[in-house]
């Protein structure tokens, strides 16, 4: 067969609009949890204007559902949402990442870039690639919405954000898990509060360094109620309603407030890692790779999405006497369907309570905390029959 | 020989069967396989289905469970479930047709043997690779035998896809291209209207899920093009033209056609026929429904689940259809002037509208 077809010139994933000259540029990217607080200090480390879109809220939810496809998923309309706020509020560049070949996710900006422009919105949308080949893209792209030539301010800027990334990364687990065990109630917020806000004035690669170990400290001084017998719930799922509070209702808080530790297997600073570091200076066994290894007896294959990472980590979790599995997807995620087919299998065999629950924007809060309520009970009195009957064993 | 002559694979007559069949068959009967295919799919066959995944998993996977289901009823105890990754570099497929596989694994509680091989070009595995994969898995190793067999089922292949382009219709030519016959003078249709129906094979061309489409527009006097009626070189082109991108493996029976025809042939309405919560589905007919209305053509979204009653779907293909009629009509009107309905008033305006912009 003969090859006639003219392959496009430029490939999709380099090719970076360029209509605005370097330093009018106004730079903005969609929300996701916190990591607007490092990649704020590595394009400002880099000498561009940056602006953050207004949190996710009913507001922002309502503009995107207002302004995509009734068929998209969630995370989706959220993005464009900060889109949409990012340029009314005078951003002119906006940015994205893409992992090609996992699911929709790819199509993303592609739809976002022409949604905006038929509003009438004039921008440059910069996308890179997360495939192979991923720090050389990542670097292109932010010196291509730069213009930054001094490598003492990139080495700077990833630094930071870098540092930043761990920092916030290590705040969150150590909320989740003083949140149950308080005694006053209220400290661990207060204290994550307040440490986010540190890390985001931090404007020192050494201080930035430093933070890991004074936020360890801190919350060290925490009072906490040592003898509680805390079950531990493994929060898994899709990625961006994982890590995005106002999607998933602020799961992590409620079931704190529970009396649950709640062990979210996503990091965001833990999973850049992985993707931008080198293999030859990575290592220790990545949390993906770990997954792949656990999920062996289930999947063979990696079918793009989180699959491989929720049936890995369920099959872990059950290992290492985890108390229960909760699981968030958006409406109509591709992958994670897969997973839910997968779960009653696991479920059987590997003897561990999985709750699903599936978010869109009509999730009402009442039914949602009434099946996490119902979830956690089954939970607690599985763990006090269990200890029940360890104890018997021993007598 | 004479052994391996009895032995039996099962195809499940769903997914990559309505654009694959012919090869299939061609590969396994050279290997010495007997081909059983599942039977027709049916309501019942369907609900079977449904018991085995949850509730949010769309209709094509459904299908095909229930497929593998009745493949096992017949007593077959070897299954065809290939995973295709993805069919060029960064091109990927449906994570769900990617992952069949793993779902029949984990879903089907019986045991018996699954034929599971990959083809993903993005992670270098071809497509030699994808059934050299098959064979090792089937037991065997005979380099020459099995590449004879791809031989055969490349030809198979092509005389399908050479009969379906020239506009014989699917399941004759499915027929025809297993039994060795290759026809060339297809009956070219003429009817008042043609449209172009985007999508899957698997949605297109199994009679219960689509209710026939293609057969009821027929009988409305309006002549169908599909992704088979168009090269995949076209397709692809076609989409380029738009300034769009192929991003999903099985993109070209929806947006390629689509876009094929909407830039080269005069059709006069597009009709998208997709599962209920179908991803990549939602993002195509957007795309292909943004480039309709700039070009002024109309467009219809259909929309199927397992619920989906007939009565109401012909009536939304009866309304779509008078609306081309009129329209059609409108335009004839206009061209030759005769019966015009236009107030002597309105005739004026036109008129002075027309000088006008003539001055």
């Amino acid at each position: 067969m003969k090859e006639t077809i003219k392959k496009p010139k430029i490939n999709r994933f380099e090719k970076m609009e360029n209509t605005i000259k370097a330093k009018d540029r106004v730079i903005a990217w969609p929300r996701m949890g916190r990591i607007d607080i490092p990649l704020k200090a590595l394009v400002v480390s880099l000498g561009a204007k940056v602006v953050i879109p207004p949190a996710n809220s009913n507001k922002a939810l309502e503009l995107g559902v207002k302004n995509s496809i009734e068929g998209i998923c969630l995370p989706y309309k959220m993005n464009l949402a900060n889109y949409i706020m990012a340029l009314e509020s005078g951003a002119n560049t906006l940015m994205m990442f893409q992992a090609p070949g996992s699911c929709r996710l790819g199509n993303y900006t592609k739809m976002a870039q022409k949604t905006l422009k038929k509003m009438g919105y004039n921008f440059d949308m910069v996308i890179f690639d997360m495939y192979k080949s991923k720090m050389k893209q990542t670097l292109h792209a932010f010196w291509h919405v730069t213009h930054c030539l001094n490598p003492f301010k990139y080495y700077k800027g990833f630094s930071l954000g870098f540092s930043k990334f761990f920092a916030i990364d290590t705040a969150e687990k150590l909320l989740l898990k003083t949140r149950p065990r308080e005694i006053n109630k209220g400290d661990s917020e207060k204290c994550y509060e307040k440490w986010l806000k540190i890390t985001d004035e931090t404007n020192s690669i050494i201080e930035a360094r430093k933070l890991r170990k004074r936020i360890i400290e801190d919350f060290n001084n925490i009072p906490v109620d040592k003898d509680k017998i805390v079950p531990v719930v493994f929060l898994l799922g899709e990625f961006f309603v994982l890590l995005d509070p106002y999607t998933n209702q602020n799961i992590e808080k409620e079931l704190g407030e529970m009396g649950v530790e709640v062990q979210r297997q996503i990091m965001f600073g833990d999973w850049l890692e992985h993707v931008l570091k080198p293999s030859f200076l990575y290592k220790k066994e990545s949390h993906r790779e770990r997954a792949v290894r656990y999920a062996q007896k289930y999947m063979k294959r990696a079918i793009g999405g989180e699959t491989i990472e929720t049936i890995g980590d369920t099959v872990y979790a059950a290992k290492h006497g985890i108390d229960g599995i909760i699981h968030l997807m958006p409406f109509s995620c591709m992958p994670e369907i897969v997973s839910q087919n997968i779960f009653p299998k696991v479920r059987k065999e590997e003897d561990i309570p999985i709750l699903s629950l599936v978010l869109d924007e009509q999730t009402g809060r009442a039914g949602y905390i009434t099946r996490i309520e119902a979830f956690i009970d089954l939970v607690k009195r599985k763990k006090m029959r269990k200890e029940k009957n360890d104890n018997k064993i021993q007598k | 020989m004479q052994q391996s002559r009895q032995k039996k694979i099962g195809i499940p007559r769903a997914i990559s069967y309505y654009n694959n069949y012919p090869f299939y068959y061609g590969f396994f009967n050279t290997l010495g396989f007997e081909v059983i295919l599942s039977d027709k799919t049916t309501t019942k066959l369907i609900n079977d289905g449904c018991k085995y995944v949850v509730s949010d998993t769309c209709l094509p996977v459904k299908v095909y469970v229930g497929h593998v289901i009745n493949l096992l009823d017949k007593g077959i105890n070897t299954i065809f479930v290939p995973s295709i990754q993805s069919v060029a570099h960064k091109i990927n497929n449906c994570t769900k047709i990617r992952g069949l596989p793993e779902i029949i694994r984990n879903v089907v509680n019986r045991p018996f043997k699954m034929i599971e091989p990959t083809l993903d070009k993005t992670e270098n595995i071809g497509f030699e690779d994808f059934w050299f994969e098959t064979a090792r898995q089937l037991d065997i190793t005979d380099k020459d035998l099995i590449k004879n067999a791809i031989a055969q089922g490349w030809e198979m292949y092509n005389n399908f896809t050479k009969m379906v382009k020239s506009g014989i219709p699917y399941s004759r030519a499915i027929e025809n291209s297993i039994n060795g016959i290759f026809e060339n003078n297809p009956v070219e249709l003429v009817k008042p209207l043609s449209v172009v129906i985007m999508a899957h094979g698997y949605n297109l061309f199994d009679d219960r899920i689509s209710m026939k489409l293609i057969q009821k527009l027929e009988h409305m006097g309006v002549k169908s093009y599909t992704g088979l009626n168009v090269s995949r070189e076209d397709a692809i082109n076609s989409i380029h033209a738009l300034d769009e991108i192929q991003y999903w493996a099985n993109e070209l029976d929806l947006t390629g056609a689509a876009a094929y025809y909407m830039l080269n042939k005069k059709i006069d309405g597009i009709i998208a026929l997709s599962a209920f919560g179908c991803g990549p589905d939602s993002l195509m007919v957007d795309e292909i429904d943004y480039h309709a209305k700039i070009k002024g053509i109309p467009m219809i979204h259909l929309t199927i689940d397992e619920h989906t009653g007939e009565a109401g779907f012909i009536t939304r293909i009866e309304a779509f259809v008078d609306m081309l009629t009129r329209k059609n009509r409108k335009q004839l009107q206009d061209k030759y002037g005769s019966k015009k309905l236009i107030t002597p008033v309105k005739q004026k305006e036109e008129e002075r509208v027309l000088t006008n912009s003539l001055a």
